[in-house]
């Protein structure tokens, strides 16, 4: 399993129980965080049990980044349109979170596998508050137009206090990252990926990904934004997106996939790490043992020269050629 | 965010299943079977292919690293492919596959969690016999692989203590201080691992009093299948075992008399019988399995072990007793007073109540006997087995207890410790400080 997925499995697991249990559920109060800062806060309570009330904390805007009543640009319309009737939207949320929602599961389709599908969208909420303003976007590029009322750069935070950029045109989207990482073993290994990861956009197999660039200074498209913003240690990936990235069906998986991507390549900076490790690992212990068996021979050695036994052996040896 | 404003992770990796979640939380979010499911056909296709194509194996390697699964996933994989092989990276209660352990820990962390593992502190759980190079392997992963801020490794048997003291405070209103800062008391934890018994004083695990009894959860379900196997019951070979552990946790009990129980079934078997009703895997063909003794039969091989495996004849009941004997004097009676129950196998319905019998019996009897030899009167001695309904994930639930408290961030090695003092910080666990 290499990508993340959009629904949190989390989520998902205590849903799908609390269809399962009924009515005879108890009372569940608990939480969870996700990378980059994303929290959840989940509550059953027993006086009604068919009633979830979820939580959603955003990871900490920074100032470019611009939010309206505390969200991303069309959150709550996505939240309207992804689950309708099952999902009412309290005001104002919880002490500390963003978002709080009451899901009714009497509302549910009765069809295991549609309700299966609305589920699975409750537990994508991630996708569906963050990646608002990016669908909003990317929907404009599939019928080759600009969102009105869009500036030419629109900043959009997907890690506590970091954003990435986009700039909307009617024919592409370009969309800019700066890559930060806090370990420095990390900004080198994150470095050097990168840089593969361009190089192999460049293979004939992938011809019709999104180009890629990575510079270790800011592209063109983002001059004028502030400078705290373009501290980058890890350099900057630039995407270009074509309409024919975000056709049809092709949108969701564009819009997670643009969402994650520090995500995914600290992920992978991680995995690399830890193969890295169980190598050393392995290799040690091969050597360790090579060690050891060098050591035993040695040692036998030594018994057999303690015990005499070469002496004796040199004697018998002696005497027979006395013979 | 500084990492310990953010709630630690706790992962209690049993033998057989891993408890996953986050402090705070009064259940763990995901109980997981602690496997892994690998591919190593990458590998032995590159053993056909020569040797000196070091770049071919190489990469057949790294492959073979990135493809495996963990828990339920592991095994569906298992099962439904032939290209997988089942991995489980701790035997007995003890890690003894680090590498297999490392790549459960990353999906753990990474696909079940879903945090990153450098924006949080991390509490891992132990059993009382692990070795310190244990504990140091433990904290290397965690700190160089992982880069976690700060880990805490804690003894099992003293989660499950302070679990059953945490979850008693919490039912009642007013605090009781005293009772919480006492933390003596006899974990019996059995799971899918080698059960151990284990005496613990003030919050200090007395080590050389440890008992560890040879049957676990494990055994519970490999007699089940045995014995529906030779009463004739048909199961599908590659289902038994699941279906025998299935018929284990639903139907399973302890009686108070097992020649009693048997007249019980034989006078009323509409009433004890039960019916177990599945679908063979290959031929989709429904089919239904009779329960009628191993309802009962299953838990008693911790009271009549010689049933199931002829070279171990102690009861639990009397292993328990000699483990509290061989303590120091003076903490005998608190001992006998709080004897804590843990893991999923003490769940079988009357369990605690049998366990309590039966102890209360060999205690009274020697007080008889003491009272008759030197002719006094010494006062009975309470015995009392404490169950609760957290009881089968207590170890993680005194694990997420521990790690919300303020002092827990301080307790931890730090990734600083680590990098200035190395692995070894990690050997020691200060429950046994002072104990020997
Ligand atoms: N309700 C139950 N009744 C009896 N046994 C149970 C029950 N629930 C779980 N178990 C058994 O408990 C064992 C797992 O216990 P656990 O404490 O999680 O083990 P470990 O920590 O060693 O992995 C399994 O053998 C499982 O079949
Ligand atoms: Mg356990």
């Amino acid at each position: 399993m290499i990508l993340l997925q959009s629904p949190s499995r989390f989520l998902l697991q205590i849903l799908k129980d609390r269809i399962v249990s009924g009515d005879k559920g108890v009372d569940i109060d608990c939480h969870t965080v996700e990378f980059d800062d994303v929290r959840y806060h989940v509550q059953f309570s027993m006086r009604n049990p068919k009633v979830m009330v979820l939580s959603v904390a955003l990871p900490l805007a920074p100032p470019e980044a611009i939010l309206y009543d505390g969200l991303p640009l069309g959150a709550i319309d996505a939240i309207k349109a992804a689950y309708g009737a099952v999902v009412q939207i309290l005001d104002p949320p919880k002490d500390c979170f963003d978002l709080t929602m009451k899901i009714n599961l009497t509302k549910l389709p009765t069809d295991e596998e549609q309700r299966n599908v609305v589920l699975t969208q409750i537990a994508s909420v991630r996708e569906v508050v963050l990646g608002a303003p990016l669908k909003l976007l990317l929907r404009h590029l599939a019928s080759k137009t600009v969102a009105p009322n869009v500036d030419k750069l629109v900043a959009l935070v997907h890690r506590p206090n970091e954003s990435f950029f986009l700039a909307p045109q009617a024919d592409k989207v370009t969309v800019v990252y700066p890559m930060r990482f806090q370990d420095s073993i990390d900004i080198v290994l994150a470095t050097s990926f990168l840089q593969e990861f361009v190089e192999a956009r460049r293979t004939a197999a992938l011809n019709n990904a999104p180009s890629c660039m990575w510079s270790p200074v800011p592209p063109l498209e983002l001059k004028g934004v502030n400078a705290d913003a373009l501290d980058a240690n890890a350099g900057f990936v630039t995407f270009v997106v074509f309409p024919r990235h975000v056709e049809g069906r092709k949108l969701d998986k564009t819009v997670w996939s643009l969402l994650t991507f520090h995500a995914y390549v600290s992920y992978h900076v991680k995995c690399s790490e830890g193969f890295m490790h169980t190598r050393m690992r392995r290799r040690v212990e091969s050597l360790i043992q090579a060690l050891d068996r060098a050591k035993s021979d040695a040692e036998k050695l030594k018994k057999l020269v303690h015990g005499g036994s070469f002496r004796r052996l040199s004697m018998k040896h002696e005497g027979n050629s006395n013979h | 965010m500084d990492p310990s404003e953010r709630p630690a992770v706790v992962f209690d990796n049993g033998t057989g299943y891993s408890k996953l979640g986050f402090a705070g939380n009064s259940e763990p979010s995901f109980t997981i079977p602690t496997v892994v499911a690998v591919n190593e056909s990458f590998l032995d296709q590159s053993e056909q292919c020569s040797s000196a194509n070091w770049l071919a194996q190489y990469n057949a390697g790294v492959m073979a690293d990135l493809d495996f699964f963990i828990g339920d996933e592991a095994l569906s994989h298992f099962k439904s492919s032939g290209l997988y092989s089942l991995r489980s990276p701790i035997r007995h209660g003890q890690v003894n596959d680090w590498d297999t352990m490392e790549r459960f820990w990353q999906q753990s962390i990474f696909n079940y969690l879903r945090c990153n593992p450098e924006e949080h502190y991390f509490l891992l759980t132990d059993s009382p016999v692990s070795t310190p190079e244990s504990r140091e392997c433990m904290g290397e992963i965690m700190f160089e692989t992982f880069n976690v801020p700060g880990l805490y490794i804690s003894v099992q048997s003293v989660l499950s203590l302070s679990a059953g003291f945490a979850y008693l405070k919490s039912l009642s209103e007013e605090d009781s201080e005293d009772s919480v800062s006492d933390m003596t008391g006899v974990v019996v934890d059995i799971g899918d691992g080698a059960p151990h018994i284990v005496p613990v004083v003030n919050g200090y695990v007395i080590g050389s009093s440890i008992k560890s009894f040879p049957l676990s959860g494990s055994d519970v379900t490999q007699f089940v299948m045995q014995l529906l196997q030779e009463r004739g019951e048909l199961l599908p070979p590659d289902d038994a075992l699941d279906i025998a552990r299935r018929v284990k946790e639903t139907y399973c009990y302890t009686p108070s008399d097992i020649v009693k129980e048997f007249k019980k079934h034989d006078s009323k078997p509409s009433k004890y019988i039960k019916q177990w009703s599945a679908i063979k895997p290959k031929t989709g063909v429904p089919y239904t399995v009779d329960i009628g003794y191993e309802r009962f039969l299953g838990p008693e091989i911790f009271f009549h072990p010689e049933m199931y495996s002829p070279d171990f004849s102690t009861p639990l009941p009397e292993l328990i007793d000699s483990c509290v004997q061989s303590a120091p004097i003076d903490t005998r009676r608190a001992l006998y007073k709080n004897i804590v129950l843990s893991g999923g196998t003490t769940m079988f319905k009357d369990f605690h109540k049998r366990l309590q019998n039966n102890i209360k019996k060999i205690v009274d009897e020697r007080v008889a006997e003491t009272n008759a030899r030197h002719r006094v009167e010494v006062k009975p001695v309470e015995v009392n087995v404490v169950t609760h309904p957290i009881q089968s994930y207590a170890v993680w639930f005194g694990g997420s207890v521990a790690a919300s408290s303020h002092e827990f961030f301080e307790c931890c090695h730090t990734k600083e410790d680590y990098e200035e003092h190395g692995a070894s910080i990690c050997r020691t666990s200060t429950v046994f400080k002072g104990m020997y």
